[in-house]
């Protein structure tokens, strides 16, 4: 699930940018720094909307680097136990697949997949129905629901199932359904 | 502290749990499969929530065990957190430590005291953890009945995988699953000796079903098996679940650690070979450390306290009640004697005889070099009147039954009359004084009514009887002076 939300943080910068671009040079600093970061607390950083505040420099003895104080605003990215995601297939075995959800990995294992629907070991692993009219592998599209998070302190990771209506394959590699 | 709705607790656990054959964790298999040991923990556990600490040897000796035999079990029992061990090397001072405590906690007098082993040894004691089964047995039927619901309403569990290799054994859940991955064959290896994982199949229902006929039916079948399942564990952990919510809101006994429950055993209850009588309760601390004096008489205390004595305590000081519970049993009983005097002061009667028989016994037992005697005088005066009113309720219970006469007309069996109380006790004493010995006279029914007393709160009238009719069974018999006869005849009422 996304959410907009207000964060902040201590900016450090080195004394070279002081100038008149230093506001510019202090939020593209930010960007880079959070954007694409992950907090078990918030989620994954997709993107900073806007800065709110930056307030006083303040100079860190010995260094000469200045620490400003940054309020922002941003667009989170959390999943939760029973979110419905689509995805894209990076892995299949025979335990499962791996599949991507923007920046969270997920990870559907064999028996949260239909009975239905077998490994095929072989060039390229898949997970088949046994008419073939539904083929699962690399670079599939699935949507997925998700049934357990492990949250750590910098990492998201989930594991999902396609073993429910309406989940399973959306569209195959070369795109179309 | 309530301990036996946790007793039952235990045995309703290993009942449901244990009466199978435990199967031993690790390595030597096989070796345990040629002994039977079905029902020996539920035996085991019995066992143990008669007892609080126990040394386990003296365990497997009461069980007639084979200590291996116990051991064995009880290191399952450990892992599964039921029990507490403790070991530890100890020389003969350790153990006599713990046989005082033993002594202190239990009915009998330890007859172990003599024999001590010379060298130091590691002896293992072991103990219920109550608290602790009340939570691992809880968390036990919460899982379980969390897996077959789980299952039986398909929902999305996360899948394990287990390491095959029997050194290792680690089980992965499907959340470890991409540090899990391998690079190479893109398949899961442990993360410790890189064997290849297996998922763990954990279905319950799934296995036995052959899946001949179709899918969808084969489906069915399993939900209905699963249900039945369910249903079967529901009803035989029903009496289970209801000791456990009986006992949610009480407190557990914790006996602590083993030194800990040591050291309190022997603060609460008395030295081996003072004396040996009832109260085997588990006793609350009273904050009264070990020290050199023996502080033996807690348990009689109470029953002072529960009679009438709450006043007593009150009014006198901390130092005082401290002192009064040092008393050693015989002391009291001696006292009694004394009170006798006492009551002869209160009721103005026989003074003169008994005043001095105050000053005997008192001195030569006690040896109350700090006693005061005022401040002993006038316990004893309390005392006397707690055992009197206690007598006095004995009665006039046992007026009732014609064959159960209370005292007075014990005495007057020989004196042949009854008026009124303290005439007729006095005139039944002159009537004994005739007879032999004074002293011993006055002294024997003292210890009646002092019988009457400490049986009280118990049973009242039973006790009373019994007393009474061991003399009048044989009134007097064979007269001999000395406070030993005395003794022995109490012990004798006692256990009667």
């Amino acid at each position: 699930m996304f959410f907009h939300i207000y964060l902040e943080r201590n900016m450090q910068l080195h004394p070279r940018h002081f100038g008149p671009h230093l506001r510019d040079k202090l939020i593209s600093k930010l960007i880079q720094d959070v954007e694409g970061t992950c907090s078990g607390r918030h989620g994954f950083v997709v993107a900073v909307t806007a800065v709110e505040t930056i307030g006083q420099g303040l100079i860190r003895d010995g260094t000469g680097y200045v620490t400003f104080p940054m309020k922002y605003q941003c667009v989170v990215f959390r999943p939760f136990k029973g979110e419905i995601l689509e995805s894209v297939v990076t892995m299949v075995n025979k335990m499962g697949f791996f599949a991507e959800a923007g920046p969270v990995q997920i990870f559907v294992s064999n028996h949260l997949i239909p009975d239905d629907m077998v490994f095929q070991s072989g060039d390229v692993p898949s997970y088949e129905t046994s008419d073939g009219s539904v083929r699962i592998q690399k670079d599939s599209e699935v949507r997925l629901k998700i049934v357990g998070t492990r949250v750590d302190a910098t990492e998201i990771f989930c594991i999902g199932t396609i073993k429910d209506d309406f989940l399973g394959l959306i569209g195959n590699p070369g795109g179309g359904a | 502290m309530s301990i036996e709705p946790f007793r039952r607790l235990v045995k309703l656990v290993a009942r449901a749990f244990y009466d199978e054959e435990i199967p031993p964790k690790g390595a030597n298999r096989s070796k345990s499969d040629k002994s039977d040991n079905r029902g020996i923990a539920v035996v085991i556990l019995d066992a143990l929530t008669r007892r609080q600490w126990v040394k386990e040897e003296d365990l497997a000796r009461d069980l007639r065990l084979h200590p291996k035999q116990l051991r064995r079990t009880l290191r399952v029992l450990e892992e599964e957190l039921l029990i507490l061990r403790e070991h530890r090397r100890e020389t003969v001072k350790g153990a006599k430590v713990y046989n005082a405590a033993i002594a202190a906690v239990s009915e009998q007098p330890s007859e172990r005291e003599g024999e001590e082993k010379p060298k130091v040894h590691t002896h293992s004691y072991c103990c219920l953890d109550y608290a602790q089964v009340f939570d691992i047995v809880r968390y036990r039927i919460h899982r379980s009945k969390k897996k077959i619901k789980d299952e039986l309403e398909d929902r999305n569990t996360v899948q394990e995988y287990i390491c095959p290799a029997a050194s290792c054994g680690r089980r992965y859940s499907a959340l470890d699953a991409l540090r899990l991955i391998n690079v190479f064959d893109g398949n899961f290896h442990c993360e410790l000796c890189d064997g290849e994982l297996v998922a763990e199949s954990d279905k319950l229902a799934a296995a036995e079903l052959g899946d001949g006929d179709g899918e969808e039916n084969a489906r069915r079948r399993r939900r209905e098996k699963l249900k039945e399942l369910y249903e079967k564990l529901e009803k035989q952990l029903k009496p289970l679940q209801d000791q456990l919510t009986r006992v949610k809101d009480l407190a557990p006994p914790d006996f602590g650690s083993l030194e800990a429950w040591e050291k309190r055993a022997i603060a609460a209850g008395r030295i081996p070979g003072n004396d040996a009588s009832t109260s085997d309760l588990p006793k609350p601390s009273h904050g009264q450390g070990p020290s050199g004096t023996p502080m033996p008489f807690l348990g009689e205390t109470k029953v002072e306290v529960a009679l009438a004595g709450g006043d007593t305590k009150k009014d006198e000081g901390k130092e005082e009640a401290a002192q009064l519970k040092v008393l050693p049993p015989w002391m009291i009983r001696q006292g009694m004697t004394l009170t006798a005097s006492q009551r002869g002061e209160a009721k103005s009667e026989v003074k003169t005889e008994d005043g001095a028989s105050l000053a005997g016994p008192d001195t030569k037992d006690v040896k109350p070099a700090e006693e005061d005697k005022e401040e002993q005088a006038r316990k004893i005066q309390e005392e006397y009147l707690k055992a009197y009113y206690a007598a006095l309720l004995a009665r006039q219970q046992g007026a009732e039954q014609p064959t159960a006469q209370p005292e007075p007309v014990e005495t007057g069996a020989e004196a042949a009359d009854g008026v009124e109380e303290t005439g007729e006790r006095q005139v039944g004493m002159k009537a004994k004084r005739e007879d032999g010995d004074e002293g011993e006279a006055e002294e024997d029914e003292d210890v009646e009514w002092e019988h009457a007393a400490a049986a009280e709160p118990v049973e009242p009238v039973v006790a009373s009887q019994d007393s009474q009719f061991s003399n009048v069974g044989d009134p007097d018999p064979a007269p001999d002076p000395g406070g030993e006869f005395d003794d022995d005849d109490d012990v004798d009422w006692e256990e009667g």
